[in-house]
């Protein structure tokens, strides 16, 4: 695959996870592999990294690179793409990743390939329609930035022989400016204690149906109610409801998914639940790999059904 | 004060996905077709600087006839523009070459502001906004929440992991591109679907935008090989039957977890 370069991502002062995926996914591709490391005062985890399968380390160390920033970060990687005559960028999917790397393709008018979760027989495989259907993607010209979904591919626990060499970035022109980060507001309803937890997506319809048939399932449970993204895009929820990377990640005894297809960020967010009961119309829906328990049904039909009995059952 | 808004059409979230004959694509025929649903919240967006004072709003598509429909709801939400890109040419494009198609059109249009979704929910890439900034030489932020007038551009709020947000300031002329859920998307009304009959939606190809040649399926440096079916896990065990039998078997499943 030619000479690749691993862009790799900074949080709190420490080379990502992630960033160790990339280097795995290099090897799956098989080249010389190069890295990059960006940020302030992140030389010594630079050298680490070159030691541990990121080969040749260049290093865009600069007061400016402290905190993300679509342009700086773009130059750094422009200035390491032409000291390693990288042909594969590699970028993890992350909010900074999804937003720097189509730029660079665009920049030197190569392929884009995002969200990749695996390279098979030449080809990059990757998910669209939300999950429900899977695309290799082919790259004639061989030459590509390429984005992976993080945790997709277990992190490189190899070595690497490389040291690191010092890059310059001229960041001036840059017509944006980070100015902070916000932590979350705390939550109004905390999902993260509770044992039981009953989900609706889109296929509930409506915030009424909430209250018909959602609420009284978690209540019969002593659980709580909880949501997919598109209900509370939809404003049927307040966004404490949401279940998922955006949202809140859950670890309930029992998760119910009902009229959820299960995107991957609503995965992303409960699928450490300890069992998971998915009921969908849609055979197909991607909820059903996760679950333990799929029902191929109308929630209306199932749920009100399921709370009597178990109210019925309590007694 | 003029804002370009990137529609795509994409199937509705519910049509069912066969794939076609080439195995490259699905079916589209007899399939419903709606606007992009991140899409829709960066139109709202526009539409509520439009309230807000002066400004001029322009939506632009790429893709065949049906991409009209999509237009005239943006028409009748309260956009005042439409350009919509139909050219067989451009058929088979990547983001890249749907990147140029649209970098060409705001050439024409120069717009302060270009304010487009986050990624698309047929090809989920998040590829053409910041390709679209790049070739247009402009500032940009992705997955944006919340988008204020600050100094001599905005400020944005882009979602990070876990609720985190990061602020950042452009400068304009610059690129939004917008994640859902940002704003409460309006509805068409009877009055604004009526006058949009009369609003101008100007139809443009390659040709017209100088671009003949370097987009389209010849062009694109990512090709799909092949769509299918994903090889699943283990996954659920389906359990089957009437209403009451399923039902019975949920309970007894809750129990056995110690649930009730």
């Amino acid at each position: 695959m030619g000479n690749i370069l691993i862009v790799t991502e900074i949080k709190d002062g420490v080379i990502r996870e992630a960033s160790y995926e990339l280097a795995a996914f290099a090897q799956k591709l098989g080249g010389d592999v190069k890295s990059l490391v960006i940020g302030s005062g992140i030389a010594g985890e630079a050298e680490s990294f070159a030691k541990k399968g990121g080969g040749t380390v260049y290093v865009a160390d600069d007061a400016s690179l402290a905190n993300y920033n679509v342009e700086g970060y773009a130059a750094a990687i422009r200035a390491a793409v032409d000291a390693s005559g990288a042909d594969v960028v590699l970028i993890s999917n992350t909010p900074s990743g999804w937003d720097v790397a189509p730029r660079i393709a665009a920049g030197l008018d190569i392929a884009f390939v995002s969200d990749v979760f695996d390279f098979q027989d030449g080809a990059y495989i990757r998910r669209v329609f939300n999950g429900k259907l899977d695309a290799r993607i082919a790259v004639p010209g061989d030459k590509a930035v390429v984005t992976i979904q993080p945790g997709a591919l277990p992190a490189f626990e190899g070595s690497s022989d490389g040291g690191t060499e010092s890059l310059s970035v001229d960041t001036s022109g840059a017509r944006s400016k980070f100015v902070e980060t916000k932590v979350a507001a705390s939550k109004g309803v905390d999902l993260s204690a509770a044992e039981v937890i009953i989900s609706g997506g889109r296929g509930v319809g409506d915030p009424e149906k909430f209250k018909e048939v959602i609420q009284p399932l978690a209540d019969v449970l002593g659980g709580a109610m909880g949501a997919s993204r598109p209900v509370v895009d939809a404003g049927w929820l307040p966004h404490e409801y949401q279940v998922g990377s955006s949202g809140q990640v859950v670890t309930p005894k029992l998760y119910v998914a009902a009229g959820i297809s299960g995107a991957i960020q609503h995965l992303v967010g409960m699928k450490g639940s300890n069992f998971i009961i998915a009921i969908n119309k849609d055979a197909d829906a991607p909820i059903f790999e996760v679950a333990q328990i799929g029902v191929v049904a109308d929630l209306f039909d199932v749920i009100p059904a399921l709370t009597a009995a178990l109210q019925e059952a309590k007694g | 004060m003029k804002i370009l808004v990137c529609l795509k059409q994409v199937p509705h979230q519910d049509a069912r996905l066969d794939i076609d004959g080439a195995g490259t694509w699905i079916k589209e025929d007899g399939i419903k077709f709606e606007i992009n649903s991140y899409d829709t919240f960066a139109l709202e967006e526009a539409l509520r600087i439009k309230d807000a004072g002066e400004a001029e709003v322009v939506v632009v598509s790429i893709g065949p006839d049906r991409v009209t429909q999509a237009l005239r709801t943006a028409l009748g939400m309260g956009a005042d523009r439409a350009v919509h890109v139909k050219d067989a040419e451009i058929d088979g494009s990547d983001a890249l070459g749907i990147a140029k198609v649209l970098a060409a059109v705001a050439k024409e249009e120069s717009p302060d502001l270009v304010l487009m979704g986050l990624m698309s929910d047929d090809g989920n890439a998040s590829a053409v906004p910041p390709m679209l900034a790049e070739l247009m030489g402009v500032p940009s932020a992705t997955a944006v929440m919340k988008a204020e007038p600050e100094g001599d551009g905005y400020r944005c709020e882009r979602e990070l992991e876990g609720g985190a947000l990061e602020v950042v300031d452009l400068a304009k002329p610059c690129l939004i591109a917008v994640q859902s859920g940002l704003n409460q998307v309006r509805y068409a009304s009877l009055k604004g679907i009526m006058a949009a009959k009369k609003k101008p939606l100007d139809t443009k190809g390659a040709g017209d935008l100088g671009l003949s040649g370097t987009v389209g399926a010849a062009g694109a440096k990512a090709q799909i090989e092949k769509i299918y079916a994903p090889v699943r896990g283990e996954g659920a065990e389906i359990i089957e039957g009437s209403t009451d039998e399923v039902v019975t078997q949920l309970v007894g499943k809750i129990k056995e977890l110690g649930l009730l």
